[in-house]
C-alpha cells in the first residue's frame, strides 16, 4: 500500500539538514502502525512525504502502486484526496465552517451531489458520536470533539490511508484514549491502513506494529 | 532609532510586497499633485517668460481687454511728460501650416519706436534691414524670425512665407533672422516679428492696436504714472506692468488647478486607507512581539513613536518616489494642457520644458509625510496601548468588536442628524463644505458594518455557486471585517467619484445638447480663425455686406465676442444683433420673461447674462451690472438671465450696436447664416467661396461642424478630468491586491488544510479570486449609494465654484451597470498574484504557521 526506497529528505540553508536519510519501508494494506522517535528524528517528514504534502530530496514513494515522482501538484493533490486522510495535532478545522461543512469540505472539493455530501457527512459524524454537534463551530466544541470532526473529516471519502500526526498530543489522557480507540474502532471496521505519529509509548505499544527513527534512519521495525 | 532597525526593518524586509503596496498610494497620489500642478506652472511660467521675454524693457502696458483701442489713445500717451517711450502692439498666435510646430506668436510692432524697449538681435548680413527700419517698414511684406524657429522649418533669408490674412493670402519674405537671445525664447522659440501697420491689415485689427508697451522717463515714480494713465484713460483700460497679465492666465486656468488638487487630494486620501489599513493590520499581527518589547521596558511612547516614525519614513520614500514619477509625466500633461487651454479658452500657450519649483516639491512631500503619519496615527495608538501580559498569550487574529462598530454607527448616525441640518443652511459656503465633509466621514465610519451586513448577505449566493470557495471566500470578509473594509473604502470612494463624474458629464451632455439645440441652430457659421475660440484674426464690418449680398440667406447675425475683465476676472462679452437672435429662438429664461428681456437688451436697455455669470459672481436679475468700456463705464440692468453654455467664466449679452459705440469695435468674429429652405449648406457654401476666395481668411462651418467641435471639447474638459477615475480605480485596486496580500498570510493554515484536505491549485485560486470580486461587489455596492450624494454634492460644487453652471441631477444608470464588469475584473486582476502566492507556498509550513 505505501512503499519507500531510499527516500531521503534534505533541508537546505545555512548548514544541510538530513531530514530522512535512504529510509526503505514497506506498509501493507489494512496495516496499523507507529512511529515514534525523538524530536527531530524525521517522524513528522515521513508522514508529510507519504502523504503528499511535501516531496523527497531522493528516492521513490509509491502509494498503492502509484509512484510520485515526476508527477505535479494537481496529480499529487488528486492522489491525496482519494487515496489519504489526515488528522492533524491541532485539529486543522477551519474555524468558520460548522462541524457539518468541515466534514462535507473535502467532498465538495470532489464534486460530489449536495444531497450525497449531506447523508456522507452526517453518517461520519454520528459514526464519531457528534450527531448532536452537527451546526456547531469548532470554538464551541471541546478538543475531543474537534478531534472527532477532525476524524470524520479525514474519512469523508472513506480513504485507503489515514495518516495521524499526534493525534492525542493536544489532549487530555481520557480524552486521547477516548480517540485512539475510535482510530482503532474506525480501522477494524473500515480495513484503512493507518499510520501514526507519536510520542506516546501506550499509542505507539498499541498498534501491532511500530517503527522508530533515529536521526532520519529507521533503527527499529517490529510487528506485535 | 535601535527600534526602528531591530524591529521595523526587519517587519519590513519580511513584508516586502505588502509596504510596496501601502506605498503605492502615496506615490501614485504624490505623482498625480506633482505632475498636475508642474504641467500647470510650466504652462503658466512659459506664458509669464514670453510676457517677460517680449516685454523688453517695457514698465507698463496698456490694454483693453481683446478689443484693443484705437490709434489716437497712442498719441495721447505718449503726450504725457513722464513717458519716455510708448510703442503700439499686435500679439496673435497664428498657424503657419508649416512643416515643424505650427503654431507661432507673430509681435507685431512699429519698428521706428520699438528699439528703445526691445532688442532684435539679428545674425551678420541682415542687421541692414534693421539699421534703417524705415527699409523694413517701406517694405509691407517683412518678417523676422528666432534662429530656432528658421532652423526648425528650413527658412533662410529672403524665404517666403504664405499667410491666409484677412485680405486674402499674403507671401511674407523673411527679412531678419534673430540670434538666440531672450525675446527668442519668448514662445519657446516660435516667434515672429512684423510692422503693426502689415498686422492690423492681417488680422483684421482695423485701425486698433491690442496693446501699448511703455518705459517712463528715468526718476519717474511708476505706481504715479500708472494712476495718472488710468485717470486719462478711463475704467476700461488696463495699466499694469506685464508681470500682471499672468495673473490674468492663472484666472484661465484656475480650474485645472483646483481639478488637479481634487485628483490628487483623493488619490491621497485614498492612499490613507490603505496605509491605515496595513498598519491597523500590523498592529494587530505584531501584538506578541510589542508585547515583548512592553515587557523589556519599552514605554507606550516609544511604541507610538516607533510606529509613528515607521509611517513617517514610509511616506517620505512613497513621496519621493511620487516626485520622481511627478516630474516625469509633467512634460506630457503640460503639451496636453497648452493644447486644452487653447481650444477652451483661445489663449494659446506652449510650455517647450517643464519647471519645478522646489517649493512645490517639498509641499509635496510634506503631503506624502504627514498623510501617511496621519494614517497611521490610532494604528499607532492602538499599539502603544497593547498590553503586555495579554499580548503575550497566543491569540487569535484580533477582530473588529461589537462595541467599536456600535460606536462607529453612533457617531455616524449623530454625523448624519448634522449634515441634515447643514442641508437647510446649504447656502453658506462654509456649511455646505462642511456637510459634504461630514457627510464623508459619516459614510467612512458606516463601510464596516455596511460591509459585514453585505458579506453575510452574499455568503448564501456565494455558497450557492461554489460550495467551497464561495463560503471561504465570504466567511473570510465576515471574520475580518477590519481587514477589509480599508479597501471596500478606498474602493467604495472611487467608485463615488466615478458616479459623481459620470453624472456631471451626462449632466452636461444633455445639458449641453439641448443647449446646442436651441442657441446653435444656424445653418451654417462663418469664421476668421480654424478653432472657433480663437479671435486672432476678426472680420471687418464690410464683411457683413458681402455675405449679405449673396442671394440664398434668409436671416444674418453678426457676433463679435472678446474676453474682457470684468472684477478682475476674465469674462467673455458676446455682442450680437440681439433682435435677429430673437426672432430665430430664445435661449431659456432662468430669470426675467425672454421677450421683454430680449427687446430690452436690443434696445440697448439692459444685459442678458449667463446663469453661471450671476452665480459665479452673484449678480442678480434686474440689478445694475458695470462694465468698463474704453468709452467709460457701461452700467445697465440685467435685462434677464439665460442658460448659456458658452463660457466657463462667465457670458454677458450685448447688443452689437451698443458694443459698437463703447468699445468702437465693429470688427466681427462669426457670421451666423439661415438659409433660404429652397438652398442647400453644400450649394451655399459653393456660392461663399465663388464670391470669396483668395480675397479673405474664411472658414465655413456647417451646424453639425460646430456641434462637433463643441462636444469635441466637451470631451477634452472630461477626458481630463477622467484621469481622476484611472487614478482612483487604480489606488483602489492597490488596496485590494494590498487586502489579499494580508489575506492569504492571515489564512496561510486556512489555505494549507484546504489543500491537504484534497484542494486543487484551481480551487485554491478560485477562493482568492472569488475574495477579491465579493470586495469588489461590496466595495461597489456601497460606491453606488454614496454615488448618489456624491453626485448632490459635486453638481452643487461646479455651481457654485467652479462654472457656474446648474445642471440637472441625473443619476448615471448606465455607467453604474457598465462599472460592474469593469471592478469584478479590475478585482480579478488584483487577485491574480496574492492567488499565485496562495498556490505556491510550502504546504507543510502552512499547516504548522501561526
Amino acid at each position: 500500500m505505501i512503499s519507500l526506497s531510499s527516500v531521503s529528505k534534505r533541508f537546505d540553508g545555512k548548514r544541510q539538514v538530513i531530514a530522512l536519510d535512504a529510509v526503505d519501508l514497506q506498509i501493507d494494506r489494512g496495516e496499523m502502525v507507529s512511529l515514534v522517535g525523538p524530536s527531530g528524528s524525521g517522524k513528522s517528514t515521513l508522514l508529510n512525504l507519504i502523504g503528499g504534502l511535501d516531496r523527497p530530496s531522493e528516492g521513490d514513494i509509491r502509494i498503492d502502486g502509484t509512484l510520485l515522482r515526476g508527477i505535479n501538484d494537481d496529480e499529487l493533490t488528486r492522489i491525496r484526496r482519494d487515496k489519504i486522510g489526515f488528522i492533524f495535532q491541532f485539529f486543522n478545522l477551519l474555524p468558520t465552517l460548522s462541524c457539518l461543512e468541515n466534514v462535507a469540505l473535502p467532498l465538495h472539493l470532489r464534486g460530489w451531489p449536495a444531497a450525497k455530501i449531506n447523508d456522507r457527512s452526517r453518517e461520519l459524524l454520528s459514526l464519531v458520536k457528534l450527531d448532536n454537534r452537527l451546526e456547531h463551530l469548532p470554538e464551541e466544541l471541546s478538543g475531543g470533539e474537534r478531534q472527532r470532526v477532525a476524524i470524520a473529516r479525514a474519512l469523508s471519502v472513506y480513504p485507503p490511508i489515514l495518516l495521524a500526526d499526534e493525534p492525542t498530543g493536544n489532549l487530555d489522557s481520557n480524552t486521547g484514549a477516548e480517540i485512539l480507540a475510535l482510530i482503532r474502532e474506525l480501522h477494524s471496521r473500515l480495513r484503512a491502513t493507518v499510520l501514526i505519529v507519536t510520542h506516546d509509548r501506550e499509542v505507539a505499544e498499541s498498534c501491532p506494529r511500530q517503527i522508530a527513527l533515529k536521526d532520519g534512519r529507521v533503527v527499529m521495525d517490529q510487528r506485535r | 532609532m535601535k527600534l526602528l532597525k531591530l524591529i521595523s526593518w526587519q517587519y519590513v524586509r519580511k513584508h516586502l510586497l505588502r509596504t510596496v503596496l501601502t506605498m503605492a498610494g502615496i506615490v501614485l497620489g504624490v505623482a498625480v499633485f506633482v505632475g498636475m500642478h508642474t504641467a500647470n506652472q510650466s504652462v503658466l511660467s512659459a506664458f509669464t517668460k514670453t510676457v517677460d521675454r517680449i516685454a523688453g524693457a517695457t514698465q507698463l502696458q496698456i490694454t483693453a481687454g481683446e478689443s484693443g483701442f484705437d490709434e489716437e489713445v497712442l498719441e495721447r500717451v505718449q503726450a504725457l511728460p513722464n513717458v519716455r517711450v510708448a510703442v503700439p502692439v499686435i500679439e496673435a498666435v497664428v498657424n503657419l501650416n508649416l512643416k515643424s510646430q505650427g503654431n507661432i506668436l507673430v509681435l507685431a510692432v512699429d519698428m521706428t519706436g520699438d528699439r528703445g524697449l526691445r532688442d532684435y538681435d539679428l545674425e551678420a548680413g541682415d542687421d541692414t534691414v534693421i539699421e534703417d527700419p524705415l527699409v523694413f517698414i517701406a517694405q509691407p511684406d517683412s518678417l523676422m524670425v528666432t534662429r530656432e524657429f528658421a532652423t526648425a522649418n528650413g527658412l533662410v533669408s529672403n524665404s517666403k512665407i504664405t499667410l491666409a490674412a484677412m485680405d486674402g493670402p499674403r507671401t511674407f519674405t523673411v527679412r531678419g533672422i534673430m540670434k538666440s537671445s531672450g525675446l527668442t525664447s519668448a514662445f519657446g522659440g516660435n516667434l515672429a516679428i512684423m510692422d503693426i501697420y502689415a498686422a492690423q491689415k492681417v488680422f483684421g485689427r482695423g485701425r486698433k492696436f491690442d496693446r501699448i508697451d511703455l518705459a517712463a522717463t528715468e526718476g519717474t515714480a511708476l505706481p504715479e504714472l500708472q494712476r495718472q494713465l488710468s485717470a486719462m484713460l478711463g475704467a476700461g483700460f488696463e495699466v499694469e506692468s506685464p508681470s500682471a497679465r499672468g495673473k490674468q492666465f492663472e484666472a484661465l486656468s484656475s480650474v485645472y488647478g483646483m481639478l488637479a488638487n481634487i485628483t490628487s487630494l483623493f488619490a491621497l486620501f485614498i492612499g490613507m486607507f490603505i496605509i491605515y489599513n496595513s498598519f491597523a493590520i500590523a498592529v494587530t499581527q505584531r501584538r506578541s512581539e510589542i508585547g515583548i518589547v512592553r515587557a523589556l521596558g519599552a514605554t507606550r511612547g516609544q511604541i507610538q513613536a516607533l510606529f509613528l516614525t515607521e509611517s513617517a519614513i514610509l511616506g517620505l520614500i512613497g513621496a519621493s518616489f511620487g516626485v520622481l514619477f511627478g516630474l516625469l509625466i509633467a512634460s506630457g500633461i503640460s503639451a496636453s494642457l497648452g493644447n486644452f487651454l487653447g481650444e477652451i479658452y483661445g489663449v494659446a500657450q506652449r510650455a517647450a520644458e517643464v519647471s519645478s519649483d522646489p517649493r512645490l516639491l517639498l509641499g509635496a512631500l510634506l503631503m506624502g509625510v504627514v498623510t501617511s503619519v496621519i494614517a497611521a496615527w490610532i494604528p499607532a495608538r492602538a499599539a502603544a496601548g497593547v498590553d503586555p501580559v495579554q499580548a503575550l498569550q497566543k491569540g487569535r487574529y484580533q477582530q473588529l468588536t461589537k462595541g467599536e462598530n456600535r460606536l462607529r454607527r453612533q457617531i455616524a448616525s449623530a454625523l448624519f442628524v448634522i449634515v441634515f441640518f447643514c442641508l437647510f443652511f446649504a447656502q453658506n459656503r462654509i456649511i455646505f463644505y462642511s456637510g459634504y465633509f461630514l457627510t464623508v466621514i459619516a459614510g467612512l465610519l458606516l463601510v464596516p458594518t455596511v460591509a459585514l451586513w453585505l458579506s453575510k448577505a452574499i455568503r448564501p449566493a456565494m455558497k450557492f455557486l461554489r460550495p467551497v470557495e464561495g463560503t471561504l471566500a465570504a466567511d473570510s470578509l465576515i471574520q475580518s471585517p477590519r481587514r477589509t473594509s480599508g479597501a471596500v473604502s478606498a474602493l467604495a470612494l472611487s467608485i463615488a467619484l466615478v458616479i459623481s463624474l459620470g453624472g456631471m458629464a451626462r449632466a452636461s451632455y444633455n445639458s449641453i445638447n439641448e443647449w446646442m439645440r436651441i442657441a446653435l441652430n444656424p445653418d451654417m457659421f462663418l469664421t476668421a480663425t480654424q478653432n472657433i475660440t480663437d479671435r486672432s484674426f476678426r472680420f471687418p464690418a464690410s464683411f457683413g455686406d458681402e455675405i449679405r449680398s449673396i442671394p440664398g440667406i434668409r436671416r444674418m447675425q453678426l457676433v463679435r465676442n472678446a474676453r474682457l475683465l470684468y472684477k478682475g476676472n476674465p469674462v467673455m462679452v458676446v455682442s450680437v444683433e440681439i433682435d435677429k437672435l430673437a426672432a430665430e429662438s430664445f435661449l431659456p429664461s432662468v430669470a426675467g420673461d425672454s421677450a421683454t428681456m430680449y427687446r430690452l437688451a436690443a434696445e440697448g436697455k439692459g444685459f442678458l447674462i449667463s446663469d453661471n455669470f450671476a452665480q459665479l459672481y452673484g449678480v442678480k436679475y434686474n440689478e445694475l451690472l458695470s462694465i468698463n468700456t474704453p468709452n467709460g463705464t457701461l452700467t445697465l440692468p440685467v435685462a434677464g438671465i439665460v442658460r448659456d453654455y458658452s463660457d466657463q467664466k462667465g457670458t454677458v449679452l450685448i447688443d452689437r450696436k451698443m458694443f459698437i459705440r463703447y468699445w468702437n469695435d465693429d470688427t466681427i468674429n462669426i457670421v451666423r447664416l439661415y438659409l433660404e429652405k429652397n438652398i442647400t449648406v453644400p450649394e451655399m457654401r459653393a456660392r461663399i467661396e465663388e464670391k470669396l476666395a483668395g480675397k479673405t481668411r474664411l472658414f465655413i462651418l456647417t451646424n453639425q461642424d460646430l456641434k462637433s467641435y463643441i462636444i469635441k471639447i466637451t470631451d477634452q474638459w472630461f477626458g481630463l478630468t477622467y484621469i481622476q477615475l484611472a487614478v482612483a480605480v487604480l489606488v483602489a485596486i492597490l488596496g485590494i491586491i494590498n487586502t489579499l496580500t494580508v489575506s492569504i498570510t492571515d489564512r496561510r493554515r486556512e489555505l494549507g488544510v484546504l489543500q491537504a484536505v484534497g484542494a486543487l491549485r484551481g480551487q485554491v485560486r478560485r477562493t482568492i479570486w472569488l475574495e477579491a470580486i465579493a470586495i469588489g461587489i461590496i466595495g461597489l455596492a456601497i460606491g453606488l449609494a454614496f454615488g448618489c450624494v456624491a453626485l448632490y454634492y459635486s453638481l452643487e460644487m461646479a455651481a457654485r465654484d467652479i462654472s457656474g453652471l446648474r445642471l440637472d441631477y441625473t443619476y448615471p444608470w448606465s455607467m453604474a451597470a457598465g462599472l460592474f464588469p469593469v471592478i469584478v475584473g479590475a478585482a480579478l486582476i488584483a487577485a491574480l498574484g496574492p492567488a499565485e502566492q496562495a498556490v505556491r507556498g510550502n504546504l507543510v509550513e502552512a499547516l504548522e504557521y501561526e
